[in-house]
């Protein structure tokens, strides 16, 4: 167990720095360093400057170095917990980024309080009696929210619930604090789209389960067929979703940008794209860490996870 | 101040009551000459028999109520330099804080601010601004002439890029060393405390216009870059919280940072503060509808329809703000002049405004001054000709077709790319294939100088000979389209110097000529501006150029 922990962990520090060590190279180049200059100084000042003052200007960011010194320095910042400073924000990247994961943990927390027991309770439901009624409808209902991408089903609800009946705010952009209630769209939509796929992962894993002898002789047997369920199939029928649960963490991080911009809610995604568009690169930096962290910490939450539940998968 | 009033307004006094000259256009003129604008109108009541009040003094006519904040949706942005500022944003952002010389309202006249008046010489190359002496700036110091000889020399500097050195009000002051643009020594001259003198190296109309572009907001001297980090200025609001991205919180200004009252300069403001929130531009008529926002920065045509379904009341403002789909002449294939003639043969500029701007806007014709300025000359328009430009593309050596790109970046919204494609369908008829490459804004700023073809958004200025200026005389920074012509900056020159309304148009038929003859773009329509308010608002109006000046806004709650 210590042994694949360690294992995974230095698979994870080789990701990052391999990451971390493309972008910057990609960001290197003379057109993105202008593309800087013009963010920061506007098309004109460029265009006006004189190759003395650009040269200046790139020393005075530091641009002037080889990319691969600013690599290995900003490698040890990172150790040191400095992430650096956002060219477009003009702060500490740390703090910017703090504060950014914590507003879209909020919105995943919130996303996973209803998405979780909404798929699993419909995927039971639905894979208990393979072909019935209650499982065509439940497939019918989970298949078709999850083929509405994000960005229609996120403009569907602002029509509807927020701009035609008035019930909830449009947009979550959280301008007076925290107001729960803007929260409730974005949460909508992503629980929406998302919960589907879960529900039909459970179903599937259900009706196998649903199938197999040990449920079939328990069922002979005589036992309540609500014991069957609780006691004997769910465990085994959550296995797979379980991995598919844990994997969704990395979904969110990625999956939140389109709801997160749409809804003006400022979080992680919001801030990846900004930075990516403005090419505001420590910001980058500083996401993409977060990004490998969250994909393999998952990864091994779910190894292990899978690991503990399924009783035939023992550590080598 | 002296009471001498300078001849060209007893001249612009005959035009109107002879009816050469609009009522508008004479109280820009004399405004413009120092004359303040209230006596303006009062002059202009006189000579018509009208009764005609000041718009700015007619809106306390109603009790306005004091307290209160509003909140705005617009982009927020970095706070950096003001001198280099390049986008309309962050001077919204910047100009509660920090005042300029003189002040265009949305009505377009041009009125004294920190000036209290000015005075041209007869030749228009001297010019003399009398500044206020109740300015006091936020840390406790009286407002001086050396200030805005601080702010001026520091345009001027080549290493900070201001493209202040563009304005038609300074590069008359600017002179070459050695291949750079230096101020002259004798360019600036301090008279005293309160009086400041600047010398042109040639007649200009528009100082006090220029004074009021957006990089040109006066600075104390004590300024380093950021500005958001030590914002001291003379408006009635200070910076409290910036965060880029997300919001720009600006409050009243009680105190100095010494801890003495502050009394601002230009009586009452009823806001106790400005919120501004971070929303783009897409999504900022939605933050207004959900009641996130009072009021806007603005919301395009696409969403008129919208607009009009909501509480609240939609504001316009005609405009000269457009889009020059320019070539740069000097890259292949529009080096070639029949090339140019081809494409802007092909198209039908009549088209744009009612596809693009359901019939509100105005016609542009490829020469960038536009019917809402004083001094537009209606050129004749231009006629689509198929065969024509056929003919110049075979003899330029494209019989067999001329495929070429067009960069759009949408800095302005999707109309951009809306503009493209018309323009596309118009040039297959000549067998010419547009391929429209749409990049993202901040994308498209990096290359708008650089790429052989381009859409370009330029926004409005008060006098078309402002835009000229900037943008198309020979080697200006923001030449785009790397138009040089010493013909045309001569027949600008003439014009820029010529006081007379009507003289000035008639030289405008010139300039306009050869600009249009040259060929250097495809610029097909004027755009309307629109913004909304909520019923809380009052006193708000829209301003052609979105600026924000709130200062006798109030809010009934």
């Amino acid at each position: 167990m210590t042994m694949l922990l360690a294992r995974r962990f230095g698979q994870m520090l080789l990701i990052m720095a391999f990451a971390s060590l493309i972008l910057f190279a990609i960001f290197d180049t003379d057109e993105f360093k202008k593309k800087i200059a013009v963010a920061e100084l506007g098309g004109f000042a460029v265009s006006a400057l004189s190759d003395d003052a650009y040269q200046q200007w790139l020393a005075d960011k530091g641009l002037d170095v080889p990319f691969y010194q600013r690599y290995v320095n900003w490698i040890g910042d990172v150790l040191r917990g400095d992430l650096g400073q956002s060219f477009e924000k003009s702060t500490d990247v740390g703090p910017l980024l703090a504060d950014r994961l914590w507003n879209t943990a909020v919105l995943a927390f919130w996303v996973f309080a209803f998405m979780i027991p909404l798929a699993l309770v419909t995927g039971v439901l639905a894979g208990m009696r393979e072909g019935s009624i209650t499982d065509r409808s439940l497939s019918f209902v989970s298949v078709f929210t999850t083929s509405i991408p994000e960005i229609a089903t996120a403009i569907l609800l602002t029509v509807f619930l927020a701009l035609g009946l008035g019930w909830l705010p449009a947009k979550a952009a959280m301008t007076q604090g925290f107001d729960p209630w803007q929260l409730v769209l974005p949460v909508l939509t992503l629980v929406l789209y998302g919960f589907g796929y879960i529900a039909r992962m459970t179903r599937a894993s259900m009706a196998e389960v649903m199938t197999s002898n040990y449920i079939r002789t328990a069922v002979l047997k005589g036992i309540p067929y609500r014991q069957v369920i609780l006691g004997h199939a769910l465990r085994n029928a959550l296995i797979a979703p379980f991995t598919v649960i844990v994997l969704q963490l990395n979904w969110l991080l990625s999956g939140v940008v389109v709801v997160e911009v749409f809804f003006e809610y400022d979080g992680f995604g919001k801030l990846l794209l900004e930075a990516a568009l403005f090419g505001d690169i420590y910001v980058v930096q500083a996401a993409t860490l977060v990004a490998v962290i969250v994909a393999c910490t998952s990864q091994i939450i779910s190894d292990v996870g899978y690991t503990v539940l399924n009783p035939r998968i023992r550590f080598a | 101040m002296t009471e001498r009033v300078h001849p060209l307004v007893t001249q612009a006094g005959e035009q109107l009551a002879s009816g050469k000259m609009e009522r508008r256009a004479f109280l820009r003129t004399v405004t413009l000459l120092g004359v303040s604008s209230a006596a303006a109108y009062g002059m202009a009541g006189r000579i018509l028999g009208e009764n005609l009040i000041d718009p700015a003094l007619a809106q306390d006519a109603p009790t306005p109520k004091h307290g209160g904040i509003l909140r705005v949706g617009m982009q927020v942005q970095k706070m950096e330099d003001p001198a280099t500022y390049s986008w309309v944003e962050m001077s919204n952002q910047t100009r509660h804080i920090l005042e300029h010389l003189a002040v265009t309202g949305p009505d377009n006249v041009t009125r004294p601010m920190l000036a209290e008046s000015w005075e041209p010489s007869d030749d228009l190359r001297v010019w003399t601004f009398n500044l206020r002496r109740d300015v006091k700036w936020h840390n406790g110091d009286a407002f001086v002439a050396d200030h805005v000889r601080w702010n001026v020399e520091r345009w001027a500097d080549p290493a900070l890029g201001s493209a202040n050195t563009g304005l038609s009000a300074v590069a008359p002051l600017l002179e070459d060393v050695d291949g750079e643009k230096r101020l002259r020594a004798d360019a600036i001259e301090v008279v005293d405390d309160h009086t400041i003198r600047f010398h042109l190296s040639k007649p200009v109309l528009s100082v006090p216009e220029d004074l009021y572009n957006y990089p040109t907001a006066l600075l104390h001297p004590s300024f380093t870059p950021p500005f958001s980090a030590n914002p001291i200025g003379t408006g009635p609001f200070t910076l409290v919280e910036l965060a880029v991205g997300d919001r720009c919180i600006l409050r009243r200004v009680t105190e100095t940072t010494d801890g003495q009252p502050f009394a601002y300069w230009g009586g009452d403001v009823y806001l106790d503060g400005i919120d501004y929130y971070n929303f783009d531009e897409d999504n900022q008529l939605v933050a207004f509808a959900g009641d996130d926002v009072d009021t806007i920065y603005e919301f395009g045509i696409e969403q008129y329809e919208f607009a009009r379904a909501l509480p609240g009341t939609i504001l316009e403002a005609r405009t000269c703000q457009t889009l020059c789909c320019r070539m740069q002449i000097s890259q292949p294939p529009f080096d070639d002049i029949r090339v140019r003639q081809a494409i802007v043969k092909a198209t039908d500029n009549t088209t744009y405004k009612d596809l693009v701007f359901q019939g509100s806007g105005d016609v542009a014709w490829n020469h960038h001054v536009a019917p809402v300025h004083p001094e537009y000359f209606e050129l004749p328009p231009l006629e689509r000709d198929i065969e024509g430009a056929k003919a110049l593309l075979a003899e330029a050596g494209y019989a067999d077709g001329l495929e070429i790109t067009i960069d759009v970046g949408n800095t302005d919204g999707p109309w951009h790319q809306t503009v493209c494609e018309i323009l596309r369908d118009q040039l297959q008829d000549v067998g010419i294939r547009l391929n429209i490459n749409v990049m993202p804004p901040s994308r498209y700023w990096e290359i708008w100088d650089s790429t052989p073809f381009g859409a370009t958004a330029w926004t409005h200025r008060p006098l078309g000979t402002m835009i000229l200026s900037l943008g198309y005389r020979s080697g200006v920074p923001w030449n785009e389209t790397h138009f040089a012509s010493p013909e045309f900056d001569a027949a600008l020159d003439d014009a820029e110097a010529t006081f007379d309304v009507e003289e000035r148009r008639a030289k405008m038929e010139a300039v306009e000529r050869l600009l249009q003859d040259a060929v250097v773009m495809v610029q097909p329509v004027y755009r309307p501006v629109f913004t909304i308010i909520n019923d809380r608002v009052h006193g708000l109006e829209a301003h052609p150029t979105q600026y924000h000046q709130f200062n006798k806004v109030w809010l009934d709650a």
